[in-house]
């Protein structure tokens, strides 16, 4: 009897919760596979689509478009910007993690200068690099005018030599404190008795690097390469707000297709289907990560 | 001298090994770490220095350039004056307030009550409804747009303030939800038991016992959730098309759109757009730190 009551309350404290996420998350999931396989545009109703089977899927795979910019979305947005996240935090965090800051007391200093393009919103930090890259009057045109290294400014956002590298840059930029936070953190849970042994033994640094903090800094690595992957793969800000996708499609990921095709060229069902496999891909980067934390946690 | 080495190698004493080598003496060598890492800190940083230089720098400076003998020449707020003048940003500044105050006030009240069922009531579905928060955070957010948008204009909710807030409710709720639940663990049940004994009902246990116990965790679930709503941009596009409901993000985004760019008047609505994340992000950094560092590491 008292532990039927205690549940029920337990489902009244949970139900406002479990209605915004059920109205917001999973309904909108269920229906997106709907949508997936219908003819429906953004001025009509959710009943007024028309079903046409895999009619939305074939449309998109047979755009040849379509793997330039599932190409772009692995490679240049996700994979390399992860890589470049990866070797420059930690890089970054072994050298905040060392005595000589404390000696020199600057090590609270370094750490908040650090964290500084992460309190910047996305938005921000893209207005403030296209301003510094601008093709005009960017500070970056005029060093490179000015001592010489070029004639004149470089469009770095208009032309495909340089576009997809000034966004990686954004992207690497914005996100690294993020990166940088973890390992640190991680760094410091590695128990020093292992380094004094290390050290006992003979070992140098790069010995004990290799063989005390890889090991150890495995497991937080695997993670915070499933977080920023998962976070990444997704990001729609980053392409939408530099290039807009351009020139042409040259700069265009999954998720700014999926903007586009559902609200520039009307057609939902053919945005909803171009979702339904960026799920299906980050579906597995899901378990990969909820397998990681899971093992962890034991 | 065994004494004074431990005490002094307490607070980290991942440097045992340094410290007893030299013990805290600044040395010449440091510098081949320090000049380097000065210079990437310095780097990282210009972007945001030069976005509130360019904020305070007059329009025909802009353009010329920069050059180091007239460097803080002619420093004023005059791009900040044509901004208002020129565009609504103060009406996108208020409306983002607006927004974001009442989603975080929100999002505090409904991730309290389901963090607590979470943290105290062990009852059938408990597991699964953990799975659904953590896969909600999984789920790429970017898919839903379509799906919400059909939804919202059968329901009159697009271009409305409830409606947005619905979203940035939902956006923010798994995570505040799985941090409240932990705040929750860690007070001992012994407390509620001894308030429920004197006749408080739960709701009165959750605002009056407990809730001022986890303060701090409430701020940090707060400002977590402020940032992230104060930050979005994709659902604040799709669904706020009006210019009068426009948020500072999206009201931003409009004005780097456009060829002629002022981009004096630009950096002077970044500068406002970012102060508020920068802000809090200061007050609270190293509890928002440990608790990201936290979340990715676990054990």
């Amino acid at each position: 009897m008292t532990t039927r009551r205690t549940s029920l309350q337990a489902y009244l404290l949970s139900a406002p919760a479990l209605v915004i996420v059920a109205l917001l998350f999973l309904f909108p999931s269920i229906y997106n596979v709907i949508l997936s396989l219908q003819e429906i545009s953004p001025f009509q109703g959710p009943g007024d689509g028309e079903w046409i089977g895999l009619g939305n899927f074939e449309y998109v795979f047979g755009n040849p478009e379509f793997w330039a910019i599932a190409r772009n979305t692995v490679f240049w947005l996700t994979a390399l910007t992860v890589l470049l996240r990866i070797v420059f935090g930690l890089a970054l965090a072994v050298a905040l993690h060392s005595p000589v800051l404390r000696r020199w007391k600057v090590r609270g200093l370094a750490r908040t200068l650090v964290l500084i393009p992460w309190m910047v919103p996305q938005v921000v930090a893209i207005a403030s690099w296209r301003w510094l890259l601008d093709g005009s009057s960017g500070v970056l045109n005029q060093v490179l005018v000015g001592s010489g290294l070029t004639e004149s400014g470089v469009a770095f956002l208009a032309q495909t030599s340089t576009v997809w590298w000034s966004i990686v840059a954004i992207i690497v930029w914005r996100e690294l404190p993020f990166v940088v936070m973890v390992l640190l953190a991680g760094l410091q849970s590695i128990p020093d008795e292992q380094y004094e042994a290390a050290s006992l033994d003979g070992a140098g640094r790069i010995r004990a690097f290799r063989s005390i903090t890889v090991p150890n800094l495995r497991p937080v690595l695997t993670v915070v390469v499933l977080v920023t992957v998962i976070q990444t793969f997704n990001n729609f800000v980053y392409v939408w707000l530099t290039t807009g996708g351009g020139p042409g499609t040259y700069t265009a990921v999954l998720a700014t297709e999926l903007y586009s095709m559902a609200f520039f060229a009307n057609k939902l069902g053919a945005g909803a289907a171009i979702g339904l496999v960026m799920t299906m891909i980050m579906a597995v980067f899901a378990v990969l990560y909820m397998r990681a934390t899971r093992t962890e946690d034991q | 001298m065994s004494a004074v080495t431990q005490q002094e190698a307490a607070p980290a004493p991942s440097r045992l090994r340094a410290r007893r080598r030299d013990s805290s003496a600044r040395r010449a060598s440091d510098l081949v770490l320090l000049v380097p890492l000065a210079v990437v800190l310095l780097a990282i940083i210009f972007p945001v220095l030069w976005m509130v230089y360019s904020a305070l720098r007059p329009v025909q400076d802009i353009a010329a350039g920069v050059s180091w003998s007239t460097l803080l020449d002619n420093i004023s707020l005059d791009a900040f004056v044509r901004l208002f003048e020129a565009t609504n940003f103060e009406q996108y500044i208020v409306n983002s307030l607006l927004v974001c105050l009442v989603g975080t006030f929100c999002t505090v009240i409904v991730a309290s009550l389901a963090g607590f069922a979470l943290s105290r009531y062990s009852f059938r579905g408990r597991g699964a409804m953990f799975l659904l928060l953590v896969a909600t955070q999984l789920l790429p957010f970017v898919v839903l747009i379509t799906p919400v948008y059909l939804f919202f204009s059968q329901l009159g909710l697009l271009n409305s303030f409830p409606g947005i807030v619905l979203v940035y409710v939902a956006m923010t709720l798994p995570l505040a939800v799985l941090l409240m639940s932990g705040f929750f663990n860690g007070v001992p049940r012994t407390l509620d038991e001894a308030a429920r004994m004197d006749g408080a009902s739960t709701l009165t246990v959750i605002a009056r016992v407990i809730a001022p116990l986890v303060w701090p965790g409430i701020v940090t679930v707060s400002v977590t959730a402020f940032i992230a709503m104060w930050e979005e941009f994709l659902f604040a596009q799709v669904f706020l098309t009006d210019d009068s409901l426009k948020t500072a993000q999206v009201g931003l985004a409009g004005l780097f759109g456009e060829y002629g760019t002022d981009w004096g008047v630009v950096m002077a609505a970044s500068t406002i757009a970012a102060a508020p994340t920068i802000i809090l992000f200061s007050f609270l950094q190293r509890r928002l730190v440990a608790g990201v560092a936290a979340g990715a590491i676990k054990g």
